[in-house]
């Protein structure tokens, strides 16, 4: 177990320093995000459409697909000079692999979303203090299901030759159950709704972190065979 | 061969990418001290092989069994360009449970490296990121190690420095399979030699005091039988 924790955290870490230092998925997914709340924020006609109407789906598009950037980053550091064959080498489980990629991404989406959030709320003026620790809890749910999942299927298309093409079309289908909860709860939360409101979303949004964590996990090693 | 139980042992071993068959039935065993050089031309299945005894790719038929540690040197350096050498080797070793700094700096000063080890990888020649690899698979101290060219693309004192690290290997009683066009760099270290011929094991025999012209004669011989 030791060496389990071990070798997914080196994993994760060696990740992130890599990052860090090429900045390189890190960068387009801020101007990625950048963008999509600019463009969102001058479609609107401030006279007929309210800010906390269109606000939720522009949050979640900017976080969805900027995520998507550096989930397709991940697997394809391990194939530049197969450094995935020398994974394959140690004596760690597949799994490991699996849990390094998946908090080394999770890292990643939430610098994104840390860093994406308050222009969210300068963009669209919302006064988001008070509802800011339920709305981070949202985010935070949202993000571990769609980051695992990303994940899993970024070791899955990785080998093929368009990667960069596959991962945002096998990924979104997968992503419509915790962005749709993601959504509607992030609605919910800025409209000032009391919490039981939001009980039947959260559960459905729990319920999806659960199943996908647990399915990815197990699958992972499915996906390394050649 | 020399040993009872081998570190490295394939039977019966067939690979199929698709309907291509890559390796037929090949069978050998390596035990400590054992260095067996693999000869054959371009796509006879050395490096397929090579993967199939790492454990990288599964035979489609045949069993494979490893009893120790196994290092491999691929074609890829399965190293990170944005990290330096002494991260690289540091990461790697996390993974083996090997933390000590000092064998990192003395896996460096043994493929002189040392004065390097603080530069990313992405500065280095072929030839240091081919001594790097080498270094990184070095790292487990394992049982086995497989090379597949691993003296590609390397200078002379480069290609020294490799030659005494497989000489030191033996030495120290570790099995060695290599696969190379560089006879003339090996012949002199290897025991046995293997001739594969369109994906089969023609010949699997003594090196017994034969230079590269006599070993690449008995090859044109096995090849031309069919």
């Amino acid at each position: 177990m030791g060496s389990f924790w071990t070798a997914a955290l080196a994993i994760a870490a060696k990740d992130m320093k890599i990052e860090w230092r090429t900045k390189t998925a890190f960068a387009s997914a801020m101007v990625f995000a950048v963008l999509v709340l600019a463009v969102f924020y001058f479609a609107r006609d401030p006279t007929a459409v309210g800010a906390i109407e269109i606000a939720p789906g522009a949050l979640w598009v900017t976080f969805t697909f900027a995520a998507m950037l550096g989930l397709n980053r991940a697997f394809m550091l391990e194939s530049e000079n197969r450094a995935m064959d020398a994974l394959l080498l140690a004596p760690i489980a597949p799994s490991a692999i699996f849990v390094g990629k998946f908090l080394g991404n999770l890292a990643f989406v939430g610098v994104v979303e840390l860093v994406s959030l308050p222009l969210f709320v300068l963009f669209y003026n919302l006064p988001i203090i008070e509802q800011l620790p339920a709305l981070m809890g949202v985010i935070a749910m949202a993000t571990v299901a769609f980051v695992a999942v990303g994940t899993l299927l970024s070791s899955m298309v990785v080998r093929t030759r368009f990667a960069e093409l596959m991962l945002p079309i096998l990924l979104l289908p997968f992503l419509i159950p915790p962005v749709v909860g993601a959504v509607q709860l992030t609605s919910r939360i800025l409209s000032g709704r009391p919490l039981s409101d939001l009980a039947g979303w959260l559960k459905l949004l729990a319920s999806f972190d659960i199943i996908f964590v647990v399915l990815c996990f197990f699958l992972f090693e499915a996906t390394l065979d050649e | 061969m020399q040993g009872t139980e081998p570190a490295l042992r394939a039977e019966g071993v067939k690979r199929r990418f698709g309907h291509r068959v890559v390796l037929r039935d090949v069978s050998i065993a390596v035990s400590g001290g054992d260095f067996l050089m693999l000869v054959g031309h371009n796509g006879a299945g050395k490096t397929t092989l090579i993967r199939v005894l790492a454990g990288l790719l599964k035979p489609s038929e045949g069993t494979v069994r490893r009893s120790g540690s196994t290092g491999m040197v691929a074609h890829s350096s399965m190293l990170y360009d944005a990290l330096t050498a002494r991260e690289n080797l540091a990461f790697y070793g996390r993974l083996y449970g090997k933390t000590d700094p000092a064998l990192v700096d003395a896996l460096l000063e043994q493929i002189g490296l040392a004065p390097h080890g603080d530069r990313r990888v992405a500065t280095f020649s072929r030839g240091m990121v081919q001594r790097l690899s080498i270094a990184r698979a070095l790292l487990p101290d394992p049982e086995v190690l497989l090379l597949d060219e691993p003296l590609t693309g390397l200078d002379e004192a480069a290609a020294v420095i490799v030659r005494n690290v497989l000489r030191d290997l033996k030495r120290r009683n570790r099995a060695v399979v290599v696969a190379t066009h560089q006879l003339v760099e090996v012949v002199d270290l290897a025991s046995t030699v293997g001739f594969m011929v369109d994906g089969r094991l023609a010949g699997l025999e003594p090196v017994a005091g034969r230079d590269a012209h006599a070993v690449m004669a008995r090859y044109r011989e096995l090849a031309a039988d069919g």
